[in-house]
């Protein structure tokens, strides 16, 4: 190498500032920005009958915006419901307690996500409890099915199906 | 059965070797002249070939994309896939792949001929340990340079692609920046970029450097380690990538 001594410190200064500058930006530009390691966030819990497409880590949204993931999906092995566990984040704490949640997609082929309706309820939501009104997820193809052939003489296997099974009904 | 003997040697022979190199990392003043040589060395010089490489890759994700996006009336979703695509595979392996045929061969090359010329011995008969006066200091000049190498392939390449798809295509720009943003998430994507960078260079300089120096102390030793450092790192580098994919995006 040709160059040594104060030229070569200062071109290695200037890659490697070069380089944590280019680092920064690419943060700040092209990524979601959640920098904090260990989001602050609280546990809820829903019951859905079906969940469609919904996977874990799938986002949680009041209105369009997003203000949970999805952290963990079970199936109940007693009453065969799923058990969605939802990791909200902090800020929102307080949700009333007559909130209610459903799956839902966004657009025609989108990912699934659950959409929390708050309610007017004054009491609210603590860490670890249970979402009592929901509202599970519609499957377009079954219920495009339902509509073209079976108008006429519905069988009642497919009704329970397409109506809503779940006990609770939205307010 | 011989066979296996000497592979089981040889793997046992490499992880030695990465011992003693870590053992010999102190950070003395001769240490950090020479770390900051080799940075300059195998990190700055590998600038052009990586911002080059990077502006091609994302112009062609932007046209592959862009074709099978296009079928679903989705052609807006491109960046998403670019940014992940960059993130999550490209970057960190294609940067550690163009890093191992720019700078690793050049290791093994060197390192090849000091055995050939008998350096290697001078320096232990002076009591100077070669590894830590020659090796130490490249593996951590890789371990640093290859991630910042791999923040300039990745904003090279989101540039040139942005270049392609809002001026050339015709994508909106706003959405182009929105959709990449909601796409990369910064833990699971953007730090699992620079972690399977960092692991890569650790991989390209240990191939480079063990085949180095442990080559036949002749003119044909040096030419065949030198392949051997290409051939192996990037093989290896394909493996770990796998592995760590498996591991960090499940």
């Amino acid at each position: 190498m040709s160059i040594r001594g104060p030229r070569l410190e200062f071109a290695v200064g200037a890659f490697l500032l070069l380089a944590l500058a280019t680092l920064l930006v690419l943060a700040l530009a092209s990524t979601n920005g959640k920098f904090s390691m260990r989001g602050d966030t609280y546990p809820l819990k829903a019951r859905f009958s079906s969940i469609g497409q919904l996977r874990a880590s799938g986002p949680v949204k009041i209105g369009g915006v997003t203000v949970g993931s999805v952290a963990d999906i079970q199936l109940d092995p007693v009453k065969y419901d799923s058990i969605v566990t939802l990791a909200i984040d902090d800020k929102f704490k307080d949700l009333p307690a007559d909130t209610t949640a459903g799956v839902f997609t966004s657009g025609l082929l989108g990912e699934a996500y659950i959409g929390l309706q708050p309610g007017g309820d004054p009491e609210v939501l603590k860490p670890g409890d249970e979402i009592a009104f929901t509202q599970p997820a519609v499957d377009l193809l079954q219920l495009a099915g339902k509509y073209m052939f079976g108008a006429g003489a519905p069988k009642p296997a497919d009704d329970t199906a397409t109506t809503d099974p779940s006990t609770e009904s939205t307010p | 059965m011989k066979a296996l003997a000497s592979f089981i040697r040889a793997t046992g022979q490499a992880g030695l070797f990465t011992l003693a190199v870590l053992r010999a990392s102190l950070p003395t003043r001769d240490f950090l002249a020479e770390l900051t040589r080799e940075i300059y060395k195998i990190g700055g010089r590998s600038l052009p070939i990586i911002a080059v490489g990077g502006a091609f890759v994302g112009l062609s994700v932007i046209l592959l994309g862009y074709r099978a996006l296009d079928t679903y009336g989705a052609s807006n979703q491109v960046s998403a896939m670019l940014g992940l695509g960059l993130y999550r595979e490209l970057a960190p392996v294609l940067t550690a792949l163009l890093f191992i045929g720019r700078a690793g061969s050049s290791i093994a090359a060197e390192l090849g001929l000091m055995r050939a010329t008998d350096q290697i011995t001078a320096l232990g008969l002076m009591a100077i340990d070669p590894v830590a006066k020659v090796v130490a200091p490249r593996f951590w000049a890789a371990v640093i340079c290859v991630p910042l190498l791999t923040a300039f392939f990745i904003s090279f390449a989101i540039l040139a692609s942005w270049f392609e798809a809002v001026h050339v295509i015709g994508l909106d720009d706003g959405t182009f920046w929105q959709v990449m943003r909601d796409a990369v998430d910064f833990r699971h994507d953007f730090l699992s970029a620079f972690i399977k960078a960092g692991v890569f260079g650790a991989i390209a300089a240990l191939v480079a450097a063990y085949v180095g120096f442990h080559s036949e102390p002749t003119i044909e030793g040096t030419s065949v380690a030198t392949t051997r450092a290409v051939v192996n790192a990037s093989l290896l580098v394909l493996m770990f990538n796998f592995v760590l994919s498996a591991l960090m995006f499940r």
